[in-house]
């Protein structure tokens, strides 16, 4: 042994209790960000074991290594280009031919792997049994039976999975494909072994007949004529056919997958539909399947807001008790208001979000995700979301919006592409939250008439429909479509659910804090330096030529970027009432209360939604998002402004 | 006969056919039809092959997204898509 530091990878579809493994095997150890300079989470963890120390990285959720998403090119380069020690491949024993298919191209990159058989439980409950002995046999790699959730068999895949690194790591053997796909891929496979490429020679002859565009690209960088012994081949395989060569393969891949399958399954289903049958058929019948998913979804938000709303409440008075002591300490001067008004106004408006709506929002996703009814939902929504150019899984991020934008950002990792993920965000940034509510009522709701409120609501909906549209049309790439598995539904594994919620609060802190603190901090910098007026001031061509409001309205919404709440009650201390029927100095009537409203309802993501986006899609996506917001939403404003004046 | 997935009825199941989103790379058509090239395969990775038998189980309501039974998994598939898969049915 020269070395005693490994890297295994855990690898598998989507929903086959991989996190349930991993973090069984990293415990605390562990640490989720993404991939650099991609919006693909990456969960990393160390463990020691048998004074090896072990790096476990979980890689994401995918069904084939194409280049369909992100997801699946961030795996396969992983794998191949940095050579971990160990692949461990999790497959659901009760979906086994389609995990099979994903073991198959695994084996293809040639890294010495150890298979889990996970959740043999709920297949035995399906009538389910698989010899995994046979099966290990037919794969030449091992396999070990486990039901994650339990912790059944998770000490017996690490103990062989250290096993088969020890002794050295053999490679799994290839299954054979059809004999004139099988001669071509090894002619091909010659050609490509004399040129330098990272990836296995087998295999890219295999991803070169299935036409993957990234390999035949980097490949005709190194050589052109392998492109065209490639294509020559292809076509050859497709004259035989008569569907195109990648379909072939898939079929074939396919093919062999059934064949193991048949010779290690054996399937007697029960007689009774179970009960995750019936839940399955009531939660997505065409009729019933509405109203559960109301009331669920219902109680879900509302549980959430009523709970992030009395804490936040709470937490905030809590906090801003502490004044009069900063007060104390650091007097009322200049040092005193920066770090009070600076500092502390940053961290408790940072806590007032990311604790109360955060939490319980990461701890409903995954409850959501992991027993298998977010995936029902879309199914029951797809069509509705398809309006504005999404797809159903989009409507929890947006839902989850009307509360706060920041955990709406946060869900958009749950769409698939990047570029579905980048609409919804878009989409999720336009809804107003829970604090936007409230200026709408309290503002153009008390002050102009409910009827305005709810016109304004109106108004922003058919913004995010025509905005959503537009930008769906913009944006290169993939359109927008379903296709998503439905797993049967189970109990969630709480333990994972809470530390997945733990890691990702805490990943959301050390982004998102430094940005709300450095943000309030320059706000209040302004204020005591006294170029909150000169501001105004210059902000007044916009504020007050264009939009037709008092020029103070500049500063509240300044503040409003911190929270969009203090819009509202800077606009109170400003005008110095917050009985804005009467305000004697300013003309600020029902005219200017709805186009200022309107404009806080778009003009900008506040600060901590900006940090989620940063933390999301990185600074370049995130200012071009809020600064288009800006801008359109000044637009908007100042085109409600004349239209109403008009009809005045 | 040959059918679109979508004129399949609940609980009817046929043989996978062809699934017509653009045939990259198969004789001449090549740009224009790939950019949907990436559905076609992630049907096809979804187990979505010719040959293969698939079952409607049913449809959402409004034009909504077939849930198919297909090798043993059951999938979600939006209705655009489904209507660009062919079939063979006995009937």
């Amino acid at each position: 042994m020269t070395k005693s530091k490994f890297i295994v990878v855990l690898a598998g579809n989507a929903n086959v209790g991989k996190s349930v493994i991993f973090n069984h095997l990293t415990g605390l150890h562990q640490h989720i960000g993404n991939w650099p300079g991609k919006t693909v989470e990456k969960a990393e963890g160390t463990l020691h074991f048998r004074g090896h120390t072990i790096d476990i990285i979980d890689l994401p959720g995918i069904y084939s290594l194409s280049t369909f998403s992100i997801e699946e090119l961030v795996s396969r380069e992983y794998i191949a280009v940095e050579t971990p020690d160990l692949v461990i491949n999790v497959v659901d024993a009760s979906v086994l031919e389609r995990n099979l298919f994903f073991t198959l191209q695994l084996m293809e990159l040639e890294t010495p792997m150890v298979v889990a058989l996970n959740q043999v439980d709920m297949a035995k409950k399906k009538g389910i049994e698989i010899n995994y002995k046979k099966l290990e046999k037919t794969l030449g790699v091992p396999v070990i039976p486990t039901v994650a959730t339990r912790g059944t068999g998770v000490y017996e895949l690490l103990q062989k999975s250290v096993e088969t690194i020890e002794k050295g790591g053999k490679k799994p053997h290839q299954m054979k494909y059809g004999d004139e796909i099988e001669k071509r891929i090894e002619g091909l496979s010659e050609i490509v072994k004399k040129v330098h490429y990272p990836y296995p020679a087998r295999w890219t002859a295999i991803k070169l007949l299935e036409k993957d565009e990234q390999v035949e690209r980097e490949i005709r960088e190194i050589d052109p004529e392998i492109l065209s012994a490639a294509e020559k081949s292809a076509r050859e395989i497709e004259d035989i056919h008569g569907h195109s060569c990648s379909t072939v393969i898939t079929s074939e891949r396919y093919e062999i997958a059934g064949c193991i399958v048949r010779e290690v399954q054996h399937i007697a289903p029960p007689i009774k539909p179970p009960m995750r049958e019936r839940l399955h058929a009531l939660t997505t019948h065409k009729i019933l399947g509405y109203p559960i998913m109301a009331i669920a979804l219902l109680s879900i938000f509302s549980s959430i807001f009523a709970f992030g709303d009395y804490t936040s409440g709470l937490l905030g008075d809590l906090l801003y008790g502490l004044e009069p002591i900063f007060e104390s300490i650091f007097g009322a001067e200049i040092a005193g208001k920066l770090i009070w008004g600076g500092v502390m106004e940053g961290i408790i408006a940072g806590v007032t979000i990311a604790l109360p709506y955060i939490i319980p929002f990461y701890l409903i996703l995954y409850f959501l995700e992991d027993s298998g009814y977010l995936s029902r939902i879309a199914f029951l929504l797809d069509n509705v979301m398809h309006k504005i150019g999404l797809h159903g899984k989009a409507f929890i991020p947006v839902m989850l919006s009307l509360g706060c934008n920041v955990p709406g950002c946060l869900g958009c990792r749950i769409m698939e592409t990047e570029r579905e993920r980048l609409l919804t965000a878009f989409v999720v940034t336009l809804v107003p939250c829970a604090a936007t509510t409230v200026i709408v009522l309290g503002l153009v709701g008390t002050f102009v008439g409910v009827q305005w409120a709810l016109a304004l609501y109106i108004i922003d909906l058919l913004i995010i429909f025509f905005l959503g549209r537009l930008a769906f049309k913009a944006l290169p790439g993939e359109p927008t479509a379903l296709i998503m598995e439905m797993h049967d539904y189970r109990v969630p594994h709480l333990q994972t659910v809470l530390k997945q919620t733990w890691f990702r609060l805490m990943e959301f802190v050390k982004m998102a804090f430094p940005l709300i603190i450095v943000g309030s901090l320059l706000i209040k910098l302004a204020e005591v330096m006294g170029l909150l007026n000169p501001i105004a001031s210059v902000l007044s061509p916009m504020t007050v030529t264009w939009l037709g409001l008092p020029a103070v309205t500049g500063i509240a919404l300044i503040f409003g970027v911190l929270r969009k709440e203090l819009t509202l009650i800077m606009l109170a201390t400003l005008l110095g009432t917050a009985d804005f029927a009467h305000i004697p100095n300013f003309d600020f009537g029902p005219v200017q209360m709805i186009v200022f409203t309107l404009v806080t309802m778009l003009y900008i993501p506040c600060i901590a939604t900006i940090a989620a986006l940063v933390r999301e899609f990185g600074w370049k996506k995130a200012l071009f998002i809020t600064v288009f917001e800006i801008v359109f939403a000044i637009l908007v404003g100042g085109i409600a402004f004349r239209l109403l004046m008009l009809a005045q | 006969m040959e059918l679109r997935l979508t004129d399949l009825r609940d609980g009817e199941s046929g043989i996978i056919t062809s699934i017509k989103i653009g045939h990259r790379g198969v004789h001449g058509e090549h740009r224009r039809a790939g950019r949907r090239w990436g559905f076609r395969k992630r049907l096809e990775d979804m187990g979505l092959t010719p040959g293969t038998r698939v079952t409607v189980v049913k449809s959402a309501p409004f034009r909504g997204p077939l849930e198919v039974h297909v090798r043993g998994s059951r999938l979600a598939i939006g209705k655009r898509m489904a209507e660009r898969i062919f079939v063979e049915v006995k009937r």
